[in-house]
């Protein structure tokens, strides 16, 4: 039997059991990540890890591989994804460290016939597929929900991520907005928390000798607490901090909760997106038509809520939602 | 020699001017509270930048990029350790100096043994280190024991605890490197490697010590920064890599080597946590902000180096 004769009969077969749709059990999916220093990544990459795992001894696929850069380059990170077309992967998920310098890497993976899927960290490639946050909505979110709850309004201090990242920039503009719309509220002061505790303490420290009262704290996720912390060892009232679903911050807002009433907000993009991304990759290697801009909602707890996202949170951890295959074409069709 | 040639006296100076400018903004309000945040977040860098500042003082070519790595290691697995029970403390603190004595030990084998030069050596280990940390917890705050947590963000009459420690380490670090033979030794290493060599020192013990101790200062710091912080983070000593050498240079220590300062170091720590919280106050954006903090640096590095050249 010659080469040909084998790929005509096999895909003979692939047809009869595939039905109308493409088979993928024999796709291989590799998830492209910049970074795993934070309980976020880590978070992320056991969710894809589990999924995937599930994914390939159901048969749906036939690999799943995670790979993390060291050094958080784009360069780097460009060399990974030459690597995965090298290995013919036929799909990758990706968690860009830049939106525009692995551009060209990526379109090297789309002539290659690999489909790419950017999630968290998008690309801009116009032949890669986004699953984006709308972080700006995340923002100004936070100011509106303050404004429910502090119709008098106030002086508020505001926590940034890391300086020159997309989604600082995202979630500041947002903020901005909410407070352009809500002009009872002033920002009296602004600091970068890297989207880290120690670091949030630390600035939020440093400037609050300086500051009037501030009664509300607009913050990105994962500085919450270093925030609290702060303006406890100075010795002033807790204002209202909008958290970001670190099990850390909400642990802090369960005590203080039971300790004084204490109410707040939780809000961030769910570590799980990663397991979305990987259904909408095994969905386009499946033959559906997805278009190339889709909006994952952000995952929010609320006072209501606090109680179960604290059960399901392992300690330490960020709350989490793992995406199923349903979920990912409820996006989709969504998207539509 | 006269106080304005101290080399240290320009970080001091400097701490003073944006300690001045930030309260003239509150006239006088929360000068206390900036003094005590100041010596709290201060006291991280200054530990760092004293371990650091004795392997730069072991001449060119000499630092050690492995310190936020082994920051992280020693935060994460004396955490795991002490897994929030009471009365652990001092076993926590006894794992976290095992991991600064490991880490020093691994850094100076791949220097001596395999003749690596040590920024690529501590460098290389630093993944290996934080790799390490990822896969022992991925990622999992575990929050101190209790008594820890208090004794790591409280005071004692009005000065931060972890200042007093930080203290009592330059104190150490001071008598040895003025006091004692060990501290000879070090700077006539610095000074000329061949020249001590020829002279009947012992450079290799001496290289190996202080690059054990560089660790273990970063293994403590990492201990105290986990439990001030309510718990070890992965990303918890990425700020200290260019920290710790910053606060070495601004506080005028010689980047060629063969020349320690440690009240220098304290006075830089100071100022680099007073001049971020100067410019925060001031509302500056953090692209203005980095710009300014830049030249100020490089305007102390060249005050305190020409007083050198003119002596």
């Amino acid at each position: 039997m010659t080469k040909t004769q084998m790929l005509l009969g096999a895909a003979g077969l692939a047809m009869i059991a595939g039905g109308a749709m493409a088979d993928t059990s024999g796709k291989r999916i590799a998830l492209s990540n910049n970074y795993a220093g934070n309980s976020w990544r880590q978070a992320m990459l056991q969710t894809f890890e589990e999924v995937g795992a599930q994914a390939v001894e159901a048969g749906v696929v036939g690999a799943a591989d995670a790979y993390t850069t060291s050094e958080n380059q784009a360069t780097e990170q460009a060399a990974q994804l030459q690597n995965m077309i090298l290995q013919g992967y036929d799909a990758i998920i990706l968690n860009a460290a830049s939106p525009t310098a692995l551009n060209g890497a990526v379109e090297e993976a789309c002539n290659a016939g690999v489909t790419v899927v950017s999630f968290d960290g998008i690309v801009t490639a116009p032949c890669a597929w986004r699953i984006a946050v709308d972080f700006k909505a995340m923002g100004k979110e936070q100011v509106e929900y303050l404004a429910t709850r502090l119709p008098e309004g106030g002086n508020l201090l505001e926590i940034r991520g890391l300086a020159g990242v997309f989604v600082d920039d995202e979630i500041h503009a947002g903020i901005e907005e909410g407070v352009a719309e809500n002009s009872q509220f002033e920002i009296v002061g602004s600091v970068h928390g890297d989207w880290a505790q120690d670091v949030a303490q630390k600035a939020v420290a440093g400037v609050l000798p300086s500051l009037p009262d501030v009664v509300g704290v607009v913050t990105q996720g994962g500085d919450g607490y270093g925030a609290a912390q702060a303006f406890k060892a100075a010795g002033r009232d807790t204002p209202l901090i909008v958290l970001g679903n670190r099990q850390d911050e909400m642990q802090w807002w369960a005590d203080q909760r039971d300790a004084n009433g204490y109410e707040t907000l939780s809000l961030s993009i769910a570590p799980g997106v990663a397991s979305l991304a990987f259904w909408v990759a095994q969905q386009i290697l499946d033959g559906a038509e997805v278009p190339k801009d889709l909006t994952v909602p952000f995952l929010k707890v609320t006072q209501d809520t606090l109680d179960e996202a604290l059960e399901t949170t392992p300690e330490g951890s960020v709350a989490n939602t793992v995406y199923s295959l349903d979920d990912a074409k409820a996006v989709i069709s969504g998207a539509m | 020699m006269k106080l304005i040639q101290k080399p240290w006296l320009w970080s001091w100076v400097a701490a003073a001017a944006a300690f001045a400018l930030t309260v003239a903004l509150t006239e006088g309000r929360g000068a206390g509270e900036l003094a005590y945040a100041a010596l709290s977040f201060g006291a991280f860098a200054a530990i760092v930048g004293l371990g650091q500042m004795l392997v730069i003082t072991l001449g060119p070519g000499n630092v050690d990029l492995s310190i936020p790595a082994t920051m992280t290691l020693s935060g994460t697995l004396a955490l795991k350790a002490m897994g929030s029970d009471p009365g652990t403390a001092w076993m926590g603190l006894g794992v976290a100096i095992l991991v600064g004595l490991g880490t020093g030990l691994a850094n100076f084998a791949l220097i001596y043994l395999l003749r690596l030069p040590p920024i690529i050596a501590t460098l290389a280990a630093s993944l290996l280190y934080q790799s390490l940390a990822i896969w022992s917890n991925r990622g999992l705050r575990i929050k101190p024991p209790a008594g820890l947590a208090d004794f790591a963000t409280g005071r004692t009459m009005g000065i931060p605890n972890v200042a007093l420690v930080g203290l009592g380490l330059s104190l150490l670090i001071w008598v040895l490197l003025e006091r004692s033979v060990w501290g000879r030794w070090l700077l006539a290493s610095g000074q000329n490697l061949r020249a001590a060599r020829l002279a009947g020192v012992p450079v290799e013990a001496v290289r190996a010590a202080t690059y054990v101790a560089v660790t273990v200062f970063a293994a403590i710091a990492g201990y105290l920064l986990a439990s001030f912080s309510g718990g070890a983070a992965l990303n918890m000593g990425a700020e200290y890599l260019l920290m710790s050498i910053a606060v070495v240079v601004i506080g005028g220590t010689s980047i060629a080597g063969g020349m320690s300062n440690v009240p220098g170091v304290w006075g830089a720590s100071l100022f680099m946590f007073l001049v971020v919280s100067m410019l925060n106050s001031y509302g500056a954006g953090a692209g203005v902000r980095m710009v300014l903090t830049g030249l100020i640096i490089i305007g102390i590095v060249i005050a305190a180096s020409t007083r050198r050249v003119a002596r």
